[in-house]
């Protein structure tokens, strides 16, 4: 059973084996200059191959026949997204600064319809003719690492086993691939996870990575490296070959592992019973999509036409889809009548007993099911809400608060100190109790100095051996924390209070907003769900500042905002002359947003009547109340629910919150005098 | 009974009820094979094509068109009474039809602003498919049929066998012919998903959504399909509007133009609310 195998693509092509390749001398890396990418265009011609490439058609960026690098999308990208495709126009002239478009090769090795035979009747006498494929010679041109994946997982599939398809056969063994490395990649993108790319990592001729004048490119055969002896390229130098490999890389980076597959096929496979499956259905049309532009999928059925009289019957065998109502059928009944049951064939197919059949995943992580769905079904979050990856750290232990008693206090040592704005300073603090250490998001600290009323001050990081501190000078006590140096000791309580509910919101979208200092109590939450990136849907962190100098951790949001998968959005209510972004309140960044709340759990923390209007608006987008969590600031001595001060009705924010649910609260949000 | 014409060949008629013939012409369409399968069958009754006359019985009678007058209700009865095998071709016979809006409007306001003299006109106040009034063997949907489904159908009762016309969605013709998928490259609300294949993704092949002109495809799903709607267009009229078609007669989309507040430019008042036809079927 291959249920822990990261890379299940351990040796390609399985079953067409080609002769090894040995490292050729000629196989570079070479310099191609992006003007005579034509040449490479004619030569394939001119060897009496068609060539098949991208170009814009209809809006998308299609795999079709080219005729020269004019047919190529210089200077087009593509923006994707679950239920949706758009080609954008990009300020320089790179040819495959896109992903992959609506189909890929598929369709010209596995073609939508193929004759089988015909057959004929006469009286009591049957004959069958076999139809014959006389497939012409291709040239596949951009052919990204994903999709040679799916064509090693079609080899394994017609070739690979007692029974092979000829058709099959006689396509693949005349294609000649250039390959291309992925230099960017889509929101719906997830090689990484699949162990498929964004590096092609074999199964081509020549394989090649973008760079700003042209081309890194390397053979991968002997046709390949007979190519370029015939190309007009120089040898890459080393600047070029970094700039082209670090690319790549921040492509990889980017994607992150947004669907762990450690032991996802047991997982998967112990969820038959699930109930999302029926969740699911409801917004599955069963429309056959999904698969239809799957590179893998391999269902067909037979057809045939017949002749007026039943004599002569020609039968071809054309795409099929496990989502139609009549590929489980047999006389008398169908073994999937409902939506529940094709779907969960499908997923678990992809995702599991593939693997049990061929011995890899079904699934390259392209993200055309995702991006074809039209109603925007997002296969990633649907396995992490079915399956979702076993637990990495038992989060939901309790803490104990070390010293939690006033006046028993801890000490810890400012390690570090970090001034954020003109009035806000992050002390890094260390030499702490482990119990520190293994506080939760959300949870604060009692802080003191002697000579200093004790402050509730939010845990901005929890770190390796420390934690951080995010304070605003606001009055003597704070100024005096802020007054620290490097070395000096903090008398310290806590962690306190309740958290941030993580753990709830896996296999949900997660919606972070905040104002200010707000930011601070949600650091670690961001931290959490950056940890485990791949168990949470989308995010979205919308972040109110007065100015744009008042932004805290304005390196980090910057590393966020580059991550690519977190929708990071920034405004001010006053902006200052550097600042393009949008202004206004927070509220704003949600009221234009596009996406449906009905998955999201809501994080939400700033002045009180800042949550209360981003409550009213995320329940506006379909928030329910249930998951939306704020948390509350009040005058605080004891941190345990015995000094009185921080009673809000019947709550104690220090020992019932800080972190509350919008039904905890009910109108007690955002009211005056309570 | 015995049914058989001349030289034991079926005899095969063609009607119609209310329809704008165009299912009668796809048999016309059939052209290079016209002559093959004329040799096959006796066309006894072919209003469009002959205006020889001959009553019944047949061994297969083609039914184009809904039931929308008086006559028309007594006729279908009628013409069932002498078929063996009662075939219903195009939306018309199989859904209502266009006309089958009417049902969601007060009829009557009609009749008084479109004729002078409305008394003379007989007609029903709903438009309602074939199956609502006899029972059918077969149906052949479309606005207007598919000469390809047509000619399985003649070839399959020749032979003796079930016709393989296939009833999946016209996403699926798309795919395979390479079309772009219009709703997901540019947010055209596209009916494909929910449709019968048969047209060969007519509309998607020019950048159109689907008009639904071959109906709902088996268990289609309305409502997932209809919220994606309610995102790409201004609202429940809009939806309402693109459901609201040749099939809109048909209890999937009916549901959907019931939920989203019945068809636009619908005058209330007409069977549909008055008796709450769409509420039940939801």
């Amino acid at each position: 059973m291959v249920s822990d195998d990261r890379s299940p693509f351990p040796s390609w092509p399985a079953a067409a084996p080609a002769a090894p390749v040995p490292a050729l001398p000629a196989a570079g890396p070479w310099f191609l200059a992006r003007p005579n990418l034509g040449v490479l265009i004619d030569l394939l011609r001119s060897d009496g191959r068609t060539v098949i490439g991208p170009t814009v058609e209809d809006g998308t960026i299609v795999f079709a026949e080219i005729a020269s690098a004019d047919d190529l999308p210089a200077g087009v990208g593509d923006v994707q997204a679950p239920g949706s495709y758009r080609l954008v126009t990009h300020a320089n002239r790179r040819v495959f600064d896109y992903t992959v478009g609506p189909q890929g090769p598929k369709r010209w090795l596995f073609p939508p319809r193929a004759p089988l035979s015909v057959g004929h009747r006469d009286g009591g006498a049957v004959t069958f003719e076999p139809a014959a494929t006389e497939p012409s010679r291709l040239a596949l041109i951009g052919v990204r690492a994903c999709e040679l994946a799916a064509m090693g997982v079609q080899d394994r599939v017609f070739l690979g086993g007692p029974f092979t398809d000829e058709d099959y056969r006689a396509r693949r063994g005349n294609v000649l691939v250039v390959a291309v490395n992925c230099t960017t990649a889509s929101s719906t993108c997830f090689c990484t996870s699949m162990g498929t790319g964004p590096e092609a990592r074999g199964g081509y001729d020549l394989v090649m990575t973008e760079v700003d004048d042209g081309f890194v490119v390397r053979a991968g055969s002997p046709e390949g490296a007979d190519l370029i002896a015939r190309l007009p390229v120089r040898a890459a130098d080393a600047g070029l070959v970094v700039e082209a490999s670090d690319a790549v890389a921040r492509v990889a980076a980017a994607m992150g592992d947004p669907v762990p597959t450690a032991g996802l096929h047991d997982r998967l496979l112990a969820q038959w019973d699930s109930p999302h499956w029926v969740e699911i259905a409801d917004r599955c049309l069963a429309c056959a999509n999904c698969t239809l532009v799957c590179p893998t999928c391999f269902c067909s059925s037979v057809v045939q036409r017949s002749d007026l009289d039943g004599k002569v019957s020609a039968s071809d065998r054309v795409w099929d889809s496990c989502f139609t109502v009549g590929f489980a059928k047999v006389a008398g009944g169908n073994f999937r009548t409902r939506y529940r049951d094709r779907y969960r064939q499908w997923l678990t197919h992809k995702f599991a007993t593939w693997i049990d059949q061929f011995g890899t995943f079904g699934c390259v992580g392209c993200g055309r099911c995702i991006a074809w769905c039209p109603v925007g079904i997002d296969v990633r979050a649907e396995l992490m809400a079915i399956a979702p990856p076993l637990a990495t750290r038992a989060e939901a232990t309790p803490v104990l608060p070390v010293a939690a008693t006033p006046g028993d206090y801890v000490t810890g040592r400012v390690i570090a100190k970090r001034p954020e704005t003109a009035d806000v300073t992050t002390l890094v603090l260390g030499d702490l109790d482990p119990a520190f250490l293994a506080g939760r998001p959300g949870q604060f600290a009692m802080v003191t100095l002697p000579a200093f009323p004790p402050l509730p001050i939010s845990i901005s990081r929890f770190g390796r051996d420390t934690i951080e501190l995010t304070i605003r000078a606001a009055g003597p006590a704070t100024a005096a924390l802020i007054g620290l140096s490097t070395g000096d000791q903090i008398g310290l309580r806590g962690p306190l209070g309740t958290s941030w509910p993580v753990d709830r919101a896996v296999g949900h979208d997660v919606v972070v907003v905040t104002g200010g200092i707000g930011l601070a109590p949600l650091r670690p939450l961001l931290d959490a769900l950056i940890a485990q990136r791949n168990r949470f849907g989308t995010i979205h962190l919308y972040y109110g500042a007065r100015t744009p100098a008042d932004q805290l951790y304005r390196e980090e949001l910057r590393g966020l905002a580059a991550r690519g998968d977190i929708d990071v959005q920034l405004i001010v209510d006053r902006a200052g002359e550097e600042w393009t972004g949008p202004v206004g309140v927070v509220t704003h960044l949600i009221d234009r947003a596009t996406w449906d709340g009905s998955r999201s759990f809501g994080f939400v923390c700033g002045p009180e009547r800042m949550m209360e209007a981003t409550a009213e608006a995320l329940e506006a987008r379909d928030l329910s109340a249930e998951r939306i969590f704020v948390t509350l600031e009040r005058h605080m001595e004891c941190g345990i629910g015995l000094c009185g001060h921080c009673q809000v009705g019947r709550l104690f924010v220090c020992r019932d919150g800080p972190v509350f649910s919008l039904p905890q609260l009910g109108d007690l949000l955002g009211r005056e005098g309570i | 009974m015995t049914t058989r014409g001349a030289r034991g060949r079926l005899r095969v008629g063609v009607a119609k009820l209310a329809s704008c013939d165009g299912c009668q012409l796809t048999i016309l369409d059939l052209e290079e094979e016209l002559l093959a399968i004329a040799e096959r069958i006796d066309i006894v009754e072919f209003p469009e094509a002959s205006s020889l006359r001959s009553a019944g019985p047949y061994d297969v009678l083609l039914v184009e068109g809904s039931v929308s007058s008086p006559d028309q209700a007594a006729e279908i009865v009628e013409l069932r009474r002498q078929t063996k095998t009662l075939v219903t071709i195009g939306a018309c016979a199989t859904a209502g039809g266009i006309q089958a809006l009417r049902n969601w409007s007060d009829h009557e306001a009609f009749r008084t602003a479109v004729y002078p003299r409305p008394e003379l006109v007989e007609s029903l106040d709903t438009a309602t498919p074939i199956s609502d009034h006899v029972k059918v063997d077969a149906q052949l949907v479309g606005c207007p049929i598919s000469p390809d489904h047509l000619r399985e159908l003649l070839a399959a009762l020749l032979v003796g066998r079930r016709p393989q016309i296939r009833e999946e969605a016209v996403c699926l013709e798309c795919k395979r012919r390479g079309y772009v998928c219009v709703m997901v490259a540019t947010g055209t609300p596209c009916l494909g998903p929910l449709t019968q294949t048969g047209c060969g993704a007519l509309c998607p092949a020019f950048g159109r959504g689907c008009y639904g002109c071959f109906g709902p495809r088996e268990q289609p799903h309305g409502e997932s399909l209809a919220r994606t709607f309610a995102d790409l267009t201004a609202g429940p009229a809009d939806v309402a509007r693109l459901f609201a078609g040749f099939t809109a007669w048909t209890p999937p989309f009916r549901a959907i133009v019931d939920q989203h507040g019945g068809p636009p430019g619908r005058t209330p008042g007409g069977p549909a609310t008055k008796e709450g036809v769409g509420d039940a079927r939801r």
